[in-house]
């Protein structure tokens, strides 16, 4: 099977992701119109958690998380049923499970979601769950696994999935950002005891678009990855320097610089790597960057482009 | 092209007046252009902006094959003895050249209606051609222009009433306002900027080097040059995107601050400057249509601004505060910080 990759937004991938409101049909075995989500859970190897959606649009995302690591694989579910499921993850795995209910409809109470409840039928999906990330970094294989049918109230109400970003996260005091096509990084220094487990917080981000050669099946699998470090990492006492040099999975040192031309040039041996990658370079003159202090206002670098 | 070039590189495109009652007056006035072909790699021509002004201009644009551009201009102006209403051009370019010009429309009228905001009767262009005499030979034998044959145009515009703010801005009447340069490097998001001026014997030479924020590696630089001269205004003006290494500073906080200017063609060599000793010293010049000049010397009074993004968020804005250039005296000192 041919295959042609491209970097892809981040926005885009959150577009992928996105699905309507409301309730509609009755839950189970209902067929369209469906606003309802399928949901399972999976144990993957190497202490990796997996969790499965398949969205009213019928859009799949297996989501795979350790710690402060997140990839997402998103690719289509090819039946429309809504207690059906059959997706082919690109040479990762294939997911072919129809869902049988168990037990009775649920309404369960979300807090902070008001008095409106979603609708949760419990049951279990039966049939073909094969996966294995890059370079098996984990894998899970089985016929079975407990799985729910939900209708929520609202996209950012849902049982199924935990949204729970820490306001405090937005009190950042200084940060820097650094990006190119596909790659994204993202350091945030904070004041002391705002954050757990440092000063600082780190993020790396990479999306990566595939499909087939009618383009009909695609797979877009969109990595994150969230560091807490000491404020020793990140140098950012005069303004016209900086460095940072994270903990693991990254590596290495990133310096911004004001050259005497008045460019600030990003540069080093900064790198990150995510399970079953090579280290991915996030330093270099191709990609734009940016400084912020929140006092004061942002700058930012455009790239060097030949 | 070039017309627009000039308008923007001279200041004298037509800018929104400002008044305090609720209606303004837009005068009257007549315009003639005299396209004369190329000369020595310039677009030159003939130009009346007004009914006493005849201007003869000459300018060039060049492209790098690095995608950096170049424009020169040279613009001599002098005050019209004929009657442009009536089609007539006659004027003396002191020892340069002189034209005695009749126009003979060729019976192609254009109307146009006044601009939204304004009302009156509508403006007139009239195609033709000139007839008469018209040499012009330009500093250093440089242009020899001798034919007026070529495309010509006179525009009448009618008085106009208009709300206020729009009616259009008359062109200066005055021949050195007419040459002088207008800032066309923005000192807002600046983060490095030098500017090095002098004025001897009535001529005013100002170079302005800028880096604004986020941009690659470079800098914009532009350069004016105004001077009188047996009852002629002449301008000479350049306005250019530098390569990397045209413009080096120290960085903000560094003393004694120092800087290195060294633009690509027109411009030649490199000039430098030190806060310490307050000199702007080196090789830099110009060459441009007939002239040779040295752009360095004890004569030059220099500001250096150098500032962090973060610190200064409108940039190196001590342009702001300051006239128009031909205005503005030469003063000495740096404002670095």
């Amino acid at each position: 099977m041919r295959m042609r990759q491209a970097a892809v937004a981040v926005l885009a991938l959150a577009a992928l992701s996105c699905f309507p409101g409301g309730a509609g049909a009755k839950v189970g075995h209902g067929r369209p119109p469906a606003k309802q989500w399928i949901d399972f859970e999976l144990e993957g190897s190497n202490g990796y958690s997996i969790h499965v959606s398949v969205n009213p649009r019928r859009h799949l995302i297996l989501q795979v998380t350790k710690e402060g690591f997140a990839a997402e694989y998103m690719t289509r579910d090819v039946l429309a049923d809504t207690d059906r499921v059959k997706a082919k993850l690109l040479g990762l795995g294939t997911i072919s499970v129809r869902f049988h209910p168990r037990g009775s409809v649920r309404h369960p109470l979300l807090p902070g979601c008001g008095r409106k409840r979603p609708t949760v039928q419990p049951g279990v999906v039966r049939g073909t769950i094969r996966f294995a990330g890059e370079r098996e970094y984990t894998k899970v294989k089985v016929r079975e696994a407990e799985a729910a049918i939900e209708e929520p109230v609202r996209w950012f109400c849902r049982y199924g999935v935990k949204f729970e970003p820490n306001p405090r996260e937005r009190e950042w005091v200084s940060k820097f950002s650094a990006g190119v096509l596909g790659v994204s990084f993202l350091a945030r220094k904070y004041r002391p005891g705002m954050i757990e487990g440092g000063q600082v917080l780190y993020w790396a981000e990479t999306g990566e678009a595939f499909e087939t050669a009618s383009g009909r099946v695609p797979l877009t699998i969109y990595r994150h990855l969230r560091v807490p470090a000491p404020a020793s990492t990140f140098r950012d006492a005069r303004p016209e320097h900086l460095t940072v040099s994270p903990p693991p999975p990254f590596s290495g040192t990133g310096a911004l610089a004001r050259t005497p031309e008045s460019v600030f040039t990003w540069g080093g041996d900064l790198s990150v790597q995510f399970p079953g990658l090579d280290p991915i370079p996030l330093a270099g003159p191709s990609f734009e960057s940016g400084y912020c202090l929140r006092e004061s206002g942002c700058f930012r670098q455009h790239a060097d482009y030949p | 092209m070039v017309a627009v070039v000039l308008l923007t590189a001279t200041g004298t495109g037509q800018a929104r007046l400002q008044h305090a009652g609720k209606f303004e007056v837009q005068q009257a006035d007549t315009a003639g252009f005299l396209r004369l072909g190329k000369e020595r790699g310039y677009e030159t021509a003939l130009y009346m902006p007004n009914e006493r002004l005849v201007v003869f201009y000459a300018s060039r644009i060049e492209r790098s094959k690095d995608d950096f551009f170049s424009s020169t201009y040279s613009i001599y102006a002098v005050r019209n003895r004929g009657d442009l209403e009536h089609g007539v051009v006659r004027a003396r370019f002191g020892s340069l050249g002189r034209v005695s010009l009749r126009f003979r429309p060729s019976g192609r009228m254009h109307k146009r209606d006044p601009q939204p905001g304004c009302e009156g009767g509508s403006g007139i262009t009239e195609e033709g051609t000139f007839v008469g005499h018209l040499s012009f030979r330009g500093e250093g034998n440089y242009f020899h222009v001798s034919s007026a044959k070529g495309e010509a145009y006179i525009s009448h515009s009618p008085r106009l009433r208009c709300e206020k703010g729009q009616a259009l801005e008359s062109h200066p009447r005055s021949l050195r306002k007419y040459v002088a340069p207008i800032p066309l490097l923005p000192d807002e998001y600046s983060i490095a900027l030098l500017y090095a001026s002098t004025r001897s014997h009535g001529r005013y030479v100002g170079i302005t080097a800028t880096h604004p924020e986020g941009s690659p590696p470079g800098a914009g630089v532009q350069l004016g040059i105004v001077e009188p001269r047996h009852g002629m205004a002449i301008g000479h003006g350049v306005y250019l995107n530098g390569p990397p290494g045209t413009l080096r500073t120290s960085l903000p906080g560094a003393h004694p601050a120092t800087a290195t200017l060294a633009p690509p063609a027109p411009f030649y060599g490199e000039a430098a400057y030190s806060e310490e000793s307050d000199a702007w010293t080196g090789t830099l010049g110009v060459k441009l249509a007939g002239l040779r000049l040295p752009l360095t010397g004890p004569g030059f009074h220099v500001h250096l601004c150098v500032v962090n993004p973060l610190r200064d968020r409108d940039g190196c804005d001590f342009f702001r505060t300051e006239p128009p250039p031909e205005q503005r005296p030469a003063r000495r000192g740096s404002a670095l910080r």
